[in-house]
């Protein structure tokens, strides 16, 4: 579903991504893990269209997505969280998701008038299931900004899943959660699985990584130093070396 | 009685300033060039009236149509301008627009006299209301039918996905984009939106003082314009009203036992009112 | 020819003034990431408070008003900063901004009021030297105009770049919490640099009044204006920028006064800055934060 050739992302002189090569098959988890400057998060916002790539290609089901606009990614399937929550504070958790609502699915649904200029009775039912799955319907008309840290973090996640995205980008989805919230989260992405999104998970909780990946790549200044199923990657002697502290 | 007709009739063509930067506001855009459409609807609806004899409700409706195409023309260029820059262009460009009517000079002549727009000296003579007999209560009814059209339809943007999206282009644009909001669509036409509506206000601004010169929309202007909604807040259209009714009527009427002090006070309330409520009179987005 | 170097030549002289306005609101804005719109107008008043110096003594010389204007200028800095910055939590963008329209149009009400509205006659140095070379002409205040300019400017990068108080500014510029953490007196730092440019200002304010020989309040706006435009063409934030972009400005508003007249004057200087816009919005240097 997606694939990423000999992609380069660098700053001046720095290589932040360096000649990665990675595929992300449709229905699977694939991980990206790797030490703090790895260059996981530079390709998330790469892929995402944050920034251009230096050079190097990415697909997405086969199409060029290098001249694609963030939003129009966003309308091709690919949505993503983003590692420092950003929400829209100002706005209620409902508001939140009625922003996000821009996937095509709902264009051709609903026509403009509705789209835009119409109540939020359309969308209601939809909207409840986002916040159903996210545990945050008792709290659908709080300001995003009063919400808990957890609960911003579900929040970050339902608004993702608004646009009805193929391909989900999660950076960094667990930091800062204790370990029960971690096994919900992982609940939450194995559901999701189920419904047939593909997903890319950056982390570096363990845990959460080990626990629902399907593949793991690693990453150390750019580049893939090793790739293979979570009980290879942490037997891989290189990994344990660069990441995972020591042999 | 006449007084607070003319009262009411400055208010909500002030509101209508007001709401045409409110929109616009809501974005994130901080814009200076309100005053600027306002001034292309008094000039392009005092045109028709006096030069091709159109009667009012169309040539407001063009005064409209004009603003928001200058507004939209403007809103293009706006998107690569950042931040406080933005304030710094619209500012230009407001500058540049009233330079250009204090050059403007299209007369035509009506029996013995000639009207229209003549440089310095302004555009004199727009009596369409005089000359259809109009009295000043049947006039400021008017302006408020416009008046409580604009804020409802803005009200009901507000209240849409529209308005959500405005604001949360306004708060996050990079958020925004990554939901797939279409950044250059939202920006562009909330200009446009706020470029009718200023240009229906300048229309009927420009009837209502039968003369209108390219000094009338100077920076004061797009100032006010832009203190409305800042100081009465934006969390809906009422804030906009709220503060140009404390503006022109409290301050601007009420203090006239003041006298020339009455200007004095002015600024110092300003700084005052931010300094009590930095969000707006009736609060809302962090002004 | 020669017209049109003479042009040239004036215009960047006095265009030394749009450079210290321009260097006042984008070291505001680099510092705080704010505009302070009262800026030009804080100028003005306290070039008109110089003239205070000379009610208490009529044979006051012109740099005592000079003097005058100077620490007025640092006086009306830091009441400004106070009515618009210190007490409005930071994380408001709007109000801040509109509180320093507040504070325009207060200092130009009260120029008003205590003048009366009328303008004001003021010293010049050096009005009657001009140096002569071929046919060109350099008028001895103007040199002193630019001259004073350039030694502000040098002294306040001196200041930034030699100072610990500098080094203080630029580290708030370029992350304020950080700064804090360090054990940076955050606020401090924004009233001085507030008190600064104020000073900074009331010199350009003073040096405007004495090469056109007589202040009034109209000044304001368009120095305003111009003042803003200088720090977009110079890039928000930089201090060679605005140093160069005001010199252009000058320059170039000059040289179109004497082929084109005031009237035009003002519209190709829009021109320029819509040129820049279209072309370098970063402006001439992007900014260093």
């Amino acid at each position: 579903m997606l694939e990423l050739k000999g992609l380069s992302r660098h700053f001046g002189g720095v290589k932040a991504v360096d000649g990665l090569d990675l595929s992300v098959r449709e229905g699977e988890i694939v991980g990206l893990i790797g030490p703090n400057g790895s260059g996981k998060s530079t390709t998330v916002n790469v892929i995402a269209g944050l920034f251009p790539a230096t050079s190097g290609e990415i697909r997405f089901q086969g199409e060029d997505l290098r001249s694609l606009a963030t939003h129009k990614r966003l309308q091709l399937g690919i949505a993503r969280t983003f590692q420092n929550i950003r929400l829209f504070g100002q706005l209620s958790v409902w508001q939140n998701l009625w922003v996000a609502q821009n996937a095509p699915v709902d264009h051709a649904r609903r026509g403009f008038f509705a789209r835009w200029l119409g109540g939020q009775s359309g969308v209601r039912a939809e909207i409840a299931g986002l916040l159903e799955f996210s545990g945050l319907a008792h709290k659908q008309d709080e300001l995003a900004a009063n919400l808990a840290f957890g609960e911003q973090r579900r929040l970050e996640l339902a608004r993702a899943l608004a646009a009805k995205p193929k391909l989900l980008l999660l950076d960094e989805p667990a930091a800062g959660m204790n370990s029960e919230e971690v096994g919900q989260l992982r609940g939450r992405i194995l559901k999701l699985r189920a419904q047939g999104i593909t997903i890319l998970l950056i982390e570096h909780v363990m845990e959460l990584v080990m626990g629902v990946t399907d593949r793991i790549a690693v990453l150390n200044f750019g580049q893939k130093i090793a790739e293979g199923t979570p009980a290879e990657i942490q037997a891989d002697p290189l990994v344990r070396k660069a990441y995972l502290g020591g042999a | 009685m006449d007084f607070y007709y003319g009262l009411a009739q400055t208010v909500g063509i002030h509101t209508l300033l007001g709401l045409s930067a409110y929109i616009v506001l809501l974005t994130g855009q901080v814009t200076m060039a309100q005053a600027a459409f306002f001034a292309i609807g008094a000039y392009a609806a005092g045109m028709l009236t006096v030069l091709a004899g159109w009667p009012i409700v169309p040539a407001l409706g063009a005064g409209a149509l004009l603003g928001a195409a200058t507004a939209g023309a403007v809103g293009f260029p706006a998107l690569r301008v950042k931040g406080l820059m933005l304030v710094v262009a619209t500012l230009a460009f407001g500058e540049g627009v009233r330079l250009f009517f204090f050059n403007f000079d299209y007369q035509v002549a009506k029996g013995e006299i000639r009207v229209g727009p003549l440089g310095g000296e302004g555009f004199r003579q727009i009596r369409y209301f005089q000359e259809n007999g109009w009295s000043t209560g049947e006039v400021m009814l008017f302006v408020w039918v416009f008046v409580i059209l604009a804020m409802a339809v803005l009200w009901w943007f507000d209240r849409s996905r529209y308005g959500a999206v405005l604001r949360a282009v306004g708060e996050d644009e990079l958020a925004a984009q990554s939901v797939g909001v279409n950044l250059t669509a939202v920006k562009v036409s909330a200009m446009a939106v706020g470029g009718a509506v200023a240009g229906v206000g300048g229309g009927l601004y420009a009837h209502y003082t039968t003369h209108i010169e390219h000094a009338n929309f100077n920076v004061l202007l797009a100032t006010f314009a832009i203190a409305y909604p800042i100081v009465g807040g934006l969390k809906n259209v009422f804030g906009t009203l709220v503060a140009v009714i404390f503006v022109q009527a409290i301050l601007i009427e009420g203090l006239r036992f003041l006298g020339d002090w009455r200007n004095l006070l002015f600024g110092a309330l300003i700084v005052a009112a931010m300094n009590l409520r930095p969000q707006g009179f009736l609060g809302g987005r962090r002004a | 020819m020669l017209d049109f170097f003479q042009a040239v030549s004036d215009g960047l002289l006095f265009g030394a003034t749009y450079a210290l306005i321009g260097i006042g609101f984008t070291l505001v804005f680099g510092v705080m990431h704010k505009l302070n719109l009262a800026y030009a107008a804080a100028s003005i008043g306290a070039a008109y408070a110089g003239l205070l110096i000379l009610q208490l003594g009529a044979g006051a010389p012109p740099w005592a008003v000079f003097l005058c204007a100077f620490l007025g200028g640092g006086v009306i800095g830091w009441l400004v900063y106070l009515t618009c910055f210190h007490f409005i939590p930071l994380s408001h963008q709007l109000a801040p901004l509109m509180s320093t329209v507040g504070m325009l149009l207060l200092i130009d009400e009260i120029i008003v009021h205590v003048t009366a509205g009328m303008p004001q006659n003021y010293p010049a140095m050096f009005d009657d030297v001009m140096l002569r070379a071929g046919g060109f002409t350099l008028r001895g205040d103007l040199l002193l105009v630019a001259g004073v300019s350039v030694l502000c400017m040098i002294g306040l990068l001196a200041l930034l770049y030699r100072t610990r108080l500098g080094l203080a500014t630029r580290a708030v510029s370029q992350q304020p919490v950080a700064a804090q953490l360090c054990g940076i007196r955050v606020a401090r730092i924004n009233a001085l640099t507030f008190i600064i440019t104020g000073l900074l200002g009331g010199i350009a304010g003073a040096l405007i009044g004495a090469s056109v020989g007589a202040l009034s309040p109209l000044l304001t706006a368009p120095l305003t204006v111009k003042g803003l435009i200088v720090t977009v063409i110079g890039g928000l934030g930089s201090i060679p920028g605005a140093i160069v972009a005001g010199l252009l400005v000058g320059a170039f508003e000059n040289v179109f006064q004497q082929f084109r007249g005031v009237t035009e004057r003002d519209l190709y200087v829009m021109l320029l800055l819509f040129a820049f816009l279209v072309f370098r919005p970063g402006g001439l240097f992007a900014p260093k934060s």
